[in-house]
């Protein structure tokens, strides 16, 4: 074992810091969904065409089809230099195209993968719906299949960036009366076909950033579905494996840098000599150098055996909880300061608030407890 | 970078674990046959720090992480970093020195014993008319000395690491027994007509002790590569590994208890043994905050 990169990958780090320290923006991403786009494309544009987007992407579809270490090395010093997070490229970049790339026809993926990389589309996400939260196989929004389209009506719901996307990654009931997991397809859905409506919702932090979407005899072509009909949730699975290897590296140097930045604070304002504070904050700076060290073996086990290890499924959970807990450390050591909070800030209060997301998101950290202790542990499924 | 064991750990790690499993089973930890310690000698756990062997600190990690988990005696530790920087002795107690004195734990068949004494371990010559006294962790006997002996300090600044780093492992064993007693325990006893193992309540319980192991042990890796690599920040890599471990050990055996539910409480059952552990573990090289707190500006 070792912890070293070899004189290559030390190059390819120095590059990476190169480019990024002349190209990061001067200006700040925007809050707001719709406010932000312009930014976000522009961005995404030009990380396209200086040959950083989809570094471990394949290269006929536009990516650079370097390894996993050499994504981990971009994103490590993406973080570090501060660049602005991706926003709504969010989904495309990280969830739907990987999901194109595991699981698509060569047109499908030929078409929407050079687009998602040079942030020409924008994707969203729809699987959760007002009745299938935690329960996601619940899913009552269907798909009725007329010929060469399929006519979907019900809605979906906490769907990011919805209001902004061109492309949305829909799970949908396609065969009638049937159950959970069976009978579900992934399908690509224009966002832009009549019948769609979207309602934006606000988040409690002030920013709109997702919402509910309403399908009203939605016709997308039965082309669109991506991996077979009755397949979407084996489909929509598939991705977890990919979400896990590298999805929260960025996180990880940020957290490095935010537990610097607070103990820095505490010293500076003298609330380091508060036992109780000294103590939180020494304990969080070992959870934070731990958590690169979970996700540096969690990657070494991918390049080894090109599968993540069992300790992945440990990685996400581990990873939002303690991104709150210093959400919250910070919001504490600015004492009164956290009342002039007002809807528009950038500051660490926003954080604050936006962070309850990260625990409820994409899989509750009771539902992540339920995965750890039935897959990494063998205890008998609840449900 | 590669944080994974290669094929060789892996064998190593495996039949250490085999042998432990055959002959020194966590719930024998509170009676010892006699001839233990000459068997770790024999299967050469004893020796394996010694300067010529030429194992690196990964590969250590690996082994007393699996030594831990069934509750080695605890002289493993001390007597592997005498090995490493001292004169090699047959056995050497672990010591461990406080305000009011200075405890001696596995000191049977021991004539010296190693411990910290302020920034560097140090080791003491033992009498041989101490008193045995029983101590909380069931596996060691105890002796307190009262009068302060010479201490023959080794003075090499990874030496106190290297204690620091082969008790996190030995931490992060009895973490993961404790976490895999439950999970075992959790899918065997039924209430209600299921596994207990089936409710969410104790199901979580198992996932956070799962999710504590995991956390320190990948630390304890990190470190032990960073101690290999004599890296600038390996001190404090080392003390984020025993910090974690320490705290996964007792949550771990305390968590295990809960989990085991009546039976857990007695003494008959075995995951007292693990906490017990655990909270001896917690006084050998403790992490102070300010290890964890320093170098940032």
């Amino acid at each position: 074992m070792d912890i070293g990169f070899s004189d290559e990958e030390t190059r390819f780090r120095a590059e990476c810091r190169d480019w990024l320290h002349s190209n990061i923006p001067g200006e700040k991403r925007p809050l707001d969904a719709v406010d932000a786009i312009a930014f976000d494309k522009d961005w995404q544009r030009r990380l396209f065409d200086a040959g950083w987007a989809g570094i471990n992407w394949p290269s006929e579809y536009g990516g650079r089809g370097l390894s996993l270490v050499e994504q981990v090395i971009w994103l490590e010093e993406y973080a570090k230099a501060q660049a602005p997070w991706i926003g709504a490229n969010f989904v495309g970049i990280n969830h739907g195209g990987p999901t194109l790339i595991l699981n698509a026809s060569e047109e499908q993926k030929s078409f929407h993968l050079p687009r998602i990389l040079s942030g020409e589309a924008i994707w969203c996400q729809g699987f959760s719906e007002p009745g299938a939260g935690s329960d996601l196989a619940g899913i009552k929004t269907s798909g009725r299949i007329e010929g060469e389209e399929i006519v979907i009506n019900g809605s979906k719901i906490w769907t990011s960036f919805a209001h902004v996307a061109d492309w949305q990654e829909l799970v949908l009931r396609t065969e009638s009366g049937s159950k959970r997991h069976a009978g579900l397809s992934w399908v690509i859905c224009d966002m832009h076909t009549p019948g769609i409506t979207v309602r934006p919702i606000r988040k409690m932090s002030g920013q709109t950033e997702f919402a509910e979407v309403f399908y009203d005899d939605v016709r997308i072509p039965l082309d669109n579905v991506v991996g077979g009909l009755g397949n979407g949730w084996k489909v929509a699975m598939s991705t977890l494996s990919f979400e896990r290897g590298t999805g929260f590296i960025a996180d990880q140097v940020k957290q490095s840098e935010e537990i610097a930045e607070l103990i820095a604070k505490a010293r500076a304002s003298g609330r380091i000599e508060d036992d109780r504070i000294a103590d939180r904050l020494a304990q969080m700076r070992a959870e934070v150098a731990a958590l690169r060290a979970m996700t540096y073996r969690n990657i070494s086990e991918v390049v080894r055996t090109g599968q993540p290890g069992p300790e992945a499924s440990v990685i996400r959970l581990f990873t939002a909880e303690l991104g709150q807990r210093l959400e919250r450390m910070a919001v504490e050591l600015m004492g009164e300061d956290v009342l002039d909070f007002a809807y528009g800030d950038d500051n660490a209060v926003h954080d604050y608030l936006r962070g309850f997301a990260s625990t409820i998101a994409g899989g509750t950290a009771q539902i992540q407890r339920d995965i750890i202790g039935e897959r990494l542990l063998g205890l008998p499924k609840s449900r | 970078m590669d944080l994974t064991p290669d094929t060789d750990q892996i064998a190593l790690q495996t039949a250490t674990g085999d042998w432990c499993r055959t002959n020194m089973p966590l719930n024998g930890a509170r009676d010892r046959p006699v001839g233990l310690w000459r068997d770790l000698e024999s299967m050469g756990w004893t020796e394996m720090t010694a300067p010529g062997m030429d194992i690196d600190h990964a590969t250590e990690a690996l082994v007393f992480a699996e030594l831990g988990r069934y509750l080695a005696p605890v002289a493993l530790l001390s007597s592997a970093v005498a090995t490493r920087w001292a004169n090699p002795a047959p056995k050497t107690a672990l010591a461990l020195a406080a305000g009011n004195g200075i405890r001696i734990f596995d000191g049977e068949g021991a004539t010296e014993a190693l411990g910290l004494f302020g920034k560097f371990p140090g080791l003491i010559k033992l009498g041989n008319d101490a008193e045995m006294k029983p101590s909380l962790d069931l596996s060691t006997g105890l002796i307190r000395l009262t009068t302060s002996p010479t201490v023959n300090a080794i003075d090499h600044p990874h030496a106190a690491l290297h204690l620091q780093l082969l008790s996190a492992a030995f931490a992060v064993g009895c973490a993961d027994a404790a976490c895999e007693m439950a999970a075992d325990y959790a899918k065997l006893r039924q209430q209600f007509e299921r596994p207990i193992g089936w409710f969410q309540a104790l199901k979580h319980i198992c996932s956070d002790m799962a999710v504590r192991a995991a956390v320190a042990r990948s630390q304890l890796y990190f470190a032990a590569c960073a101690l290999d690599a004599s890296e600038a920040d390996a001190a404090f890599h080392v003390a984020a590994a025993k910090r974690l471990a320490d705290q996964a050990a007792l949550e771990n055996g305390r968590a295990n208890i809960q989990v085991h539910g009546g039976i857990g409480m007695t003494d008959e059952a075995v995951p007292h043994l693990c906490l017990k552990r655990a909270h001896l573990l917690q006084f050998i090289a403790p992490v102070e905050n300010r290890m964890l707190l320093g170098d940032v500006a």
